[in-house]
């Protein structure tokens, strides 16, 4: 029997450009196939577009799902929408509201992630009187949901990332309700004091799923006593493909990228949590001895910091930042900041570098490593992103600790020289990332939907790949 | 010399309408006590509800008795047999009873916690009207009689529930669920000074029906002496919040 699944995440699929005007709805929602990327729509960066939507695309094919449901914030775009025989319900806040819950949003994800450990340099996001409008985009997304239930009786509700934990909470059905934490959890960084908020609303869910492991151990450490997995992030690897001569040449020409240069790749979005300052200072180490090497930063603002999203600046202030740290080094020529780049002109990135670089300081998993071991390019990554957990030092990948300039520096120089090391990680690489393709995502959580249905529990914790 | 009318006919009558107003009078009752009583435990509300339709029917049924002749001395007493009867009869019931009442209010204890009284342990998973049922570590259910709870001590081992406080709001089914607790957690914000900051104030919708949500809003205090304080100020806020609410959305249907 097909489930019928109900979604909840705050990044939409799509946000819809300024000029975009959505219909009155009087002729149906409109279908993403008769909008125009570009003109009336990007899609979001990030795990949503990469993740999400191709498992849930894949499990209606299978038959995995009948017709599910996707209830996401999107200021602008029309009341519903339907994209491959998946239906978004888009809900919409008020420019006022959208900006204290974003504040809130910001600050717990500083916290979550340790920036200003200690200090609490943010307040308690829980009694700031914007924590209000934080409560009032949940309550509606609930409330939302419950409604779409009323009227379409879902089997099972799958909320996605932080930002919505209280959502489960808020639903109160005791219909199945799963919620998958996309960051890092490091429970040596949370502050104790955020115990109580975090798991008296873990516990109204059946199953939480984080990335990897180490967040898994992590959350048990943290005192949470109920169920929880894993499961790898994974991409849809047949969307990838090999650029044509003419689309690689594109690129090249869009960046100022010529035959000679060698290329160092980050594709990232604009935040400091990404690392982006120390990927140029280790460049600038490197470069010195390899006069025609270049770094490409592509990726520009999230949905959060986009002016068509939640409207935080934070994507403009770090690329300014990033530009001048450039040319305080004399690498403004060197380092190429892209900015948003489509599907197209991605894989071309990956086509051209000879490797890419992960410097975050924390990352949820890091599913652009699995990007560049598709198009058989080494990684060199931050020991503290979640994709770490299968990378083997030298062996599939190469680690170093984020904020160590010199181990980046050094790790990026031993590729450079050594071409039998860059095809030995290059290849190894290519087989590691089987563990986070489609298949095995839509296996792992076909299982994990099919399991909760039936009111199984897995033995034991974990849910090894 | 009374004709057949006046002698059969009319007390008939007179009967029923007797017990026709009985029954408008119960029916509009009920409809304002519902109405007017969302606010508070529903178990009370019930109890309340079914003493009060009972008194008005019994009262009812003795005035319309009387119509027809009889004597309703013989009937007064029947009934007050039968109630006296009913109390020997079910003393301990009522004292269960009772002791609910009074558990209600006195002993700080609710479904989901850990209590200890008696030699037994375990968590609460119902309160009704006769006895508190405890699921115990080695999963057997203890029924606890209510009326032990006011003699014998009883412990909560609940972490932190000294720090509980749980305020039952209802509201209409018009209202903006989003906007109330938004406007709510505002109001809130203005107490924080006596509330656990790591506890953030969280509502819960126990029920919905078509034309009203019962609400549960729990906050953390710090200090329990001023519980009943911080109670009573924030219950005020939630009335204030409610008709301020209901007005809004008054106007809006206008």
């Amino acid at each position: 029997m097909p489930i019928h699944l109900c979604v909840n995440t705050q990044t939409p699929l799509v946000r819809f450009s300024p000029g975009y005007k959505p219909g009155d709805g009087s002729t149906g929602p409109p279908s993403l196939s008769d909008l125009v990327e570009e003109r009336d729509y990007q899609f979001t960066p990030g795990g949503v577009t990469r993740m999400v939507f191709p498992l849930l695309k894949r499990m209606v094919d299978d038959g995995v799902l009948k017709c599910p449901y996707w209830v996401t914030l999107n200021p602008a775009g029309p009341e519903r929408l339907v994209a491959d025989g998946i239906t978004f319900s888009h809900i919409r806040l008020q420019d006022r509201v959208m900006k204290g819950y974003g504040h809130i949003k910001e600050d717990m994800w500083k916290t979550l992630h340790g920036i200003g450990k200690g200090a609490m340099p943010h307040g308690w996001p829980l009694w700031e009187k914007e924590y209000a409008d934080y409560t009032y985009y949940n309550r509606l997304s609930s409330e939302r949901l419950l409604a779409l239930d009323k009227e379409l009786d879902f089997d099972v509700f799958y909320i996605h990332d932080f930002q919505q934990l209280p959502v489960g909470h808020m639903l109160g059905s005791l219909k199945p309700k799963v919620f998958r934490w996309h960051i890092p959890f490091d429970d040596t960084i949370i502050p104790p004091d955020w115990k109580p908020f975090l798991l008296t609303y873990f516990k109204s869910y059946d199953l939480i799923l984080v990335s990897c492991r180490k967040y898994l151990d992590a959350l048990r450490k943290f005192g949470f006593m109920g169920h929880v997995h894993y499961i790898y992030p994974y991409i849809d690897q047949g969307v990838y493909r090999r650029s044509k001569r003419s689309e690689l040449e594109a690129f090249c020409a869009k960046f100022g990228i010529r035959e000679q240069d060698r290329v160092i790749l980050v594709v990232a979005r604009m935040d400091p949590m990404k690392g982006q300052d120390l990927a140029i200072r280790a460049f600038a180490k490197v470069a010195r001895s390899v006069p025609d090497l270049k770094l490409v930063l592509a990726g520009n603002g999230s949905f959060s910091s986009s002016s068509h999203g939640i409207g935080l600046s934070k994507g403009a202030h770090w690329l300014g930042k990033l530009q001048r740290l450039a040319r305080r080094l004399h690498l403004e020529d060197r380092v190429v900041f892209t900015g948003h780049i489509n599907h197209l002109e991605l894989q071309a990135a990956y086509e051209r570098c000879e490797m890419t670089m992960l410097p975050s300081w924390l990352e949820g998993f890091g599913l652009v490593v699995i990007e560049s071991w598709l198009y058989k390019k080494p990684a060199v990554v931050s020991s503290k992103a979640g994709v770490a957990d299968i990378i083997v030092d030298g062996e599939n990948g190469q680690l170093a600790d984020p904020g160590d300039i010199d181990g980046f520096a050094r790790r990026i120089s031993a590729l450079l020289k050594d071409e039998k090391l860059e095809s030995r990680l290059a290849e190894s690489g290519l087989a590691s990332s089987r563990k986070c393709v489609l298949e095995e995502g839509l296996k792992q959580e076909s299982e994990m939907l099919q399991d909760i249905l039936s009111g199984q529990k897995r033995k034991g914790d974990g849910h090894a790949i | 010399m009374d004709t057949p009318y006046e002698q059969y006919i009319m007390p008939v009558v007179t009967f029923a309408v007797i017990i026709l107003v009985t029954w408008i009078v119960s029916y509009l009752f009920n409809l304002v006590f519902v109405g007017w009583y969302r606010i508070g435990m529903s178990l009370v509300r019930l109890h309340v509800q079914r003493i009060a339709t009972i008194v008005i029917w019994s009262v009812g049924l003795i005035l319309a008795v009387e119509q027809l002749g009889l004597r309703i001395d013989l009937l007064l007493l029947l009934i007050g047999i039968l109630g006296v009867g009913t109390i020997i009869a079910a003393t301990d019931v009522l004292r269960n009873l009772a002791a609910k009442y009074f558990s209600d209010v006195y002993i700080p204890f609710k479904t989901g916690d850990t209590i200890r009284i008696s030699g037994h342990s375990g968590k609460v998973i119902e309160i009704n009207p006769v006895s508190t049922v405890l699921l115990t570590e080695n999963e057997e259910l203890v029924s606890i009689p209510n009326s032990l709870f006011i003699k014998e001590p009883t412990v909560n081992i609940t972490p932190q529930a000294w720090k509980e406080i749980t305020i039952p709001i209802a509201v209409g089914g018009q209202v903006d669920l989003p906007a109330f607790e938004s406007r709510l957690i505002k109001s809130i914000n203005k107490f924080k000074l006596h509330l656990d900051e790591r506890f953030p104030p969280i509502l819960t919708v126990k029920r919905r029906e078509k034309n009203f949500y019962e609400l549960v809003l729990t906050l953390m205090i710090k200090e329990p002496s001023k519980k009943d304080e911080i109670t009573s100020e924030i219950n005020r806020k939630i009335a204030e919040l409610t008709e301020q609410m209901k007005r809004k959305e008054k106007k809006k249907t206008a």
